[in-house]
């Protein structure tokens, strides 16, 4: 076993010049590249190692500062010194680069270990959904909000009189071939279960003074068999705007602003003349079929256009009924099957899947 | 109404093919939903809209393809053989009841031979969908469909005295028409009568004893016009609708009843031979002119918005039978603004009886698109419903506390309802229900969710929580009453096993939390009481209940109940799991959201750590967490911050009649750090506050 010159003066191992002071730190130099060599990469080791150099109480390092430097004659102080600093600053970062290098390899190999399966599931939170007519009735009363109608909402169960009698269909009326009804027991008025939400239209205009621009969402009522198209209810949003300068030209681009809103700006807008009798003229407003672009296909019975809502300007017989000035005033309403529209914007064929609730078709629209 | 292309073609030559005309009709009004191939042509099927009786046959419905092509109309007219002998000598007929039949026409053909029909007429019969019978019968039915006239024609031998009565109806009469279905009659209907009795119904149906058979010789052929609203009255309470009521019951037109009775007896005579009496028994107590009506060029653009042609508003009037006149006194000056025509309403159009009736008629001819679009200024904000912030508020808080918006009918079955309903509610009963099961409108919301979550459950779907916000109803004094409610239903697992975590009940604690989740929209201030209902089970069931904003003291107004389903009802419906409900109503707690949202201020961060302390606290059965936290907040501590229930449990070293409640206090001072000596002072006032009001002890550790 070597004796440890650290542990001596340098006076002590006979060096006395400059000469020999260096070639004493250099033959140290040598030793702690010899111990790197053998040593430095062993993660085992290497903890050892740099205690063995940098340990602060037993350290070389403290030693050499402690044997060598310190009791350094005045004449030599200063190449000791300058050597101690040069030795210190190798070893140290010596040591510094070793370590870094065993961290890395560490954790490369401890990445190997620990990596995920990216394919596998996280944890997701089960959050729910907004069932498909409510994100309809949002988006339909969204379009109609950025064009200046307000949303108003009134009773399902309804006089016979905003029912019909004020919206120009009474008792004996064939237009109420298409609106069978579902009457009230044992009520004061003879109630009934609205069939459209067009009694809004007359209630609206009993409150407030013109001008009127509303929207209606709300469910209605129609007694038909049920079958895939039809049930006891369904959705329905009116539309009602009456001014002193409402044209049928408004209605027009209402409509279309309307379609394009909803359908995409490709699709065009077609008003096919109809009859309802609270309005006059009446239109059906048709869409250029979303299937086929209006070539013709199955869905739109090969006519290139869909069916979307019924509308038409104000009968003045309805302003006679409210108290407005028919001769002044004008307007447009317009009445929509909000089911249909959702059903057609996302080929939902049976129309009992939107009031059944199978979880897992309300999920399909999260 | 399913129309023959080609039938069309022998009253205007209007030269477009099928598919064209198909879109043409249906931009004018009369929409066509298809087109088919038959023996007999081309056949379109027209969906005619219900104030357009005289577009119910072929004529009439030429008349708006002249319109559309500008093309004349060819003349009908029945070239007639008629002998020497006198109608008017055969038969009488007269109108009782002028107020039910406006006009009666009757024919006499005599020695005519009944007998299957020839191919054409067939043909053209079956392409619309009606079966041929015979020759006498197929031609009334053929010039219905022709000229939109109902028709019908009578054995003039089964009729007593060979005339006819137009009266109302015995009462109790009875009659067996000609479907073979024994009728009672009703004074209110209008009944066709020989001498003695009610041979059909006035314009619904024929009756069985005068029907024409292949042994019948000699006809009556009636053309008539019967009041539209008798005719429906009559078909509603005999539960029979015919093509005949169908075209009376809208408003048949009384000018064309002596002309649908010529064309049929032209018919019977090139098909069925016989002698055809002269003349026609004409009965026309009802005789009306049709108004004048004008149409002027500002109402035109006042209601359009858009200008049209003189010549084309002219052209348009004339070629729909209207006749317009200028009348102005600006006649010369073609597109003058003060122009105005006088019309005449024809017999077939009843349903135009003002100006904006002819609007109409010009616009749809003219085109509707040909106008321009625009869109209204306005002139006031557009306003969402009062508590569409909170509603949307609430609805977005549900989802992200997992639940499901679920939407259903209202009509609810009645004994479900009844389950569910609070005693002494007076549901809102359908009188005139189609099934057993939509009977009633709903008295909760709970029975449509218990609904939506069996369905679920019956289809493998075992982790549900569902939300609806929709509405009540019931009859209050015979007024409706509906009311919004928040309903929420849940049932499963609270937490699904994953690769990470274990599964999880949900519970009554579940939610609760979920609630409170709510309640913290409302401002946090809601109460938890006791209460029960008969769906509910005792021991899991509670009142919600929010500050009443109208008292300043701590009284709470109940806006609705949680609780877990009562086993005996779970079982009567055959749910196997543990099924929680919540039912709230909407407008206290949208109130109650608005309101927090306009209260809710700002506190300042603590500067200071709080420190937590944990008692663990030995309390008899029955003291509840509500009255420890009162206990405590009794002392008025002020750097006081919170009281959490920790753990609880029952047994073990716990005696019993007693359980172990571990409370978690946390103490925090705006000023300063608590001392060690401050908390243990506050401790021990704790201790001694439960001790003294509660007895609880503290648990040997
Ligand atoms: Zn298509």
């Amino acid at each position: 076993m070597t004796t440890d010159p650290t542990s001596e003066t340098l006076a002590e191992l006979g060096a006395t010049s400059p000469e020999a002071v260096r070639e004493k730190f250099a033959v140290l130099q040598a030793r702690f590249d010899a111990d790197i060599a053998r040593r430095g990469s062993d993660a085992d080791e290497q903890p050892a190692l740099a205690a063995e150099w940098t340990g602060r109480k037993a350290g070389a390092l403290t030693r050499i500062a402690e044997h060598w430097l310190r009791p350094a004659p005045a004449e030599l102080k200063r190449v000791v010194g300058q050597e101690f600093q040069k030795l210190k600053a190798h070893v140290e970062s010596v040591l510094e680069q070793k370590r870094a290098e065993l961290d890395a390899r560490a954790e490369a190999a401890s990445a190997a270990l620990d990596r995920i399966d990216l394919s596998l599931p996280g944890v997701e939170r089960r959050v729910g959904t907004r069932h498909l007519v409510r994100q309809t009735f949002d988006e339909l009363i969204g379009i109609f909000l950025s064009i200046g109608f307000s949303v108003v909402e009134g009773p399902e169960i309804e006089t016979p009189y905003y029912n019909f009698e004020a919206l120009g269909i009474p008792e004996h009326h064939p237009a109420r071939d298409n609106m069978d009804t579902f009457y009230i027991d044992g009520s004061r008025g003879n109630h009934l279960l609205r069939t459209h939400t067009s009694p809004m239209q007359i209630r609206t205009m009993e409150k407030q003074p013109p001008p009127v621009r509303i929207v209606v969402p709300g469910k209605v009522y129609r007694r038909d068999n049920p079958d895939a198209t039809h049930g006891y209810m369904f959705h329905q949003i009116e539309g009602l705007a009456v001014d002193t300068d409402i044209t049928f030209c408004d209605f027009k681009g209402t409509v279309e602003y309307f379609v394009r809103e909803f359908l995409g700006p490709k699709a065009r807008t077609r008003l096919r003349p109809s009859y309802f009798p609270f309005t006059e003229p009446s239109a059906e407003v048709d869409a250029s079929c979303h299937v086929c672009g209006g070539s013709g296909c199955r869905i739109c019975k090969f006519s290139g256009w869909i069916e979307l809502f019924g509308a038409g300007m104000v009968n003045p017989a309805v302003y006679g009924f409210v108290n407005y000035d028919a001769e002044k005033l004008s307007g447009f309403a317009f009445g929509m099957g909000v089911d249909r529209l959702a059903m057609m914007k996302h080929g939902i064929t049976e129309l009992p899947l939107l009031f059944g609730n199978d979880v897992r078709f309300l999920r399909q629209f999260p | 109404m399913r129309i023959l292309y080609n039938w069309l073609e022998e009253f205007v030559d209007f030269q477009a093919p099928p598919a064209e005309l198909r879109t043409r009709l249906s931009l004018a009004g009369i929409a066509i939903d298809s087109i088919e191939d038959s023996t007999a042509g081309p056949v379109l099927d027209a969906e005619v809209t219900a104030n357009r009786p005289d577009c119910l046959g072929h004529y009439g419905l030429a008349r708006e393809v002249a319109a559309i092509y500008r093309r004349p109309m060819k003349p009908l007219q029945p070239k007639l053989l008629e002998s020497a002998d006198k109608a008017a000598d055969a038969t009488r007929v007269e109108i009782e009841s002028p107020d039910l039949c406006g006009r009666y026409t009757a024919r006499v053909l005599i020695g005519v031979r009944v007998q299957p029909s020839p191919d054409w007429l067939r043909q053209r019969l079956e392409a619309i969908g009606q079966n041929s019978i015979n020759n006498v019968v197929d031609i009334s039915n053929y010039v219905m469909f022709e000229l939109g006239h109902p028709l019908h024609a009578f054995d003039l031998d089964r009729l007593a005295e060979k005339r006819i009565v137009v009266r109302r109806a015995r009462p109790g009469e009875r009659m067996r028409t000609l479907d073979g279905v024994e009728r009672t009659l009703g004074p209110d209907m209008c009944v066709i009568a020989d001498a003695s009795r009610a041979v059909a119904i006035g314009g619904v149906l024929g009756g069985a004893e005068s029907e024409i058979g292949f042994a019948s010789r000699n006809l009556l052929i009636e053309s008539a016009w019967f009041d539209p609203i008798s005719v429906r009255r009559t078909s509603k309470a005999l539960g029979l609708r015919t093509e005949a009521s169908y075209r009376f019951e809208r408003g048949a037109d009384p000018e064309m009843a002596e002309l649908a009775s010529r064309r049929a007896a032209e018919l019977i005579q090139q098909l069925a031979g016989g002698q055809l009496l002269a003349g026609v028994v004409d009965v026309y107590p009802r005789r009306e002119v049709g108004p004048a009506i004008e149409l002027s060029r500002k109402e035109l653009l006042r209601v359009i918005g858009d200008d049209i042609p003189d010549r084309e508003i002219e052209e348009i009037l004339s070629a729909l039978g209207f006749h317009p006149v200028r009348k102005d006194t600006h006649r010369g000056s073609a597109g003058s603004i003060l122009a105005v025509w006088e019309c005449r309403q024809p017999s077939w159009r009843r349903d135009v009886t003002r100006g904006i009736d002819l609007i109409e008629e010009v616009a749809r001819h003219y085109g509707y698109e040909k106008f321009p679009s625009r869109l209204p200024a306005a002139r006031q904000p557009a306003k969402r419903l009062p508590h569409t912030g909170a509603l949307d508020l609430l609805g977005q808080r549900l989802i992200a506390l997992g639940y499901q918006e679920i939407v259903t009918i209202p009509l609810v079955d009645r004994r479900r309802d009844e389950i569910f309903r609070s005693p002494g509610a007076v549901p809102a009963v359908i009188g005139n229900p189609l099934a057993e099961d939509a009977s009633v409108m709903r008295s909760s919301g709970v029975v449509s969710m218990v609904a939506a979550l069996e369905w679920n459950l019956n289809h493998g779907q075992r982790n549900l929580r569902l939300f609806e916000m929709g509405k009540t109803y019931e009859l209050r004094k015979g007024e409706p009453l509906e009311t919004p409610v928040l309903t929420l239903g849940a049932t499963g697992l609270a937490r699904e096993k994953s690769l990470y975590e274990t599964s999880r009940q949900f519970g009554f604690a579940d939610l609760k939390g979920d609630l409170d989740g709510i309640g913290r929209l409302a401002g946090g201030r809601w109460r938890w009481g006791a209460m029960t209902k008969s769906w509910l089970n005792p021991a899991r069931a509670g009142e919600i209940g929010i500050p009443d904003p109208s008292t300043a003291s701590s009284s709470c107004r109940p806006i609705g109940v949680a609780g877990e389903l009562a086993r005996k009802i779970a079982d009567q419906l055959k749910l196997r799991q543990e099924i929680f409900l919540a039912e709230l109503r909407l407008e206290p707690l949208l109130e109650a959201v608005r309101e927090a949202g306009v209260l809710r201020k700002f506190e300042p961060l603590p500067r200071f750590p709080a420190v937590e302390r944990d008692f663990s606290l030995v309390l008899a059965d029955g003291v509840t967490f509500t009255q420890v936290v009162d206990a405590v907040c009794a002392l008025g501590i002020p750097e006081l911050r919170s009281i959490e229930a920790a753990d609880l449990f029952r047994g073990g070293q716990i005696p019993s009649g007693k359980f172990s409640l571990m409370i978690r206090v946390a103490f925090q001072s705006a000023e300063a750090t608590l001392t060690d000596r401050q908390i243990a002072e506050y401790s021990s006032q704790i201790l001694g506050a439960l001790e003294r009001e509660l007895g609880a002890t503290l648990r040997a550790s």
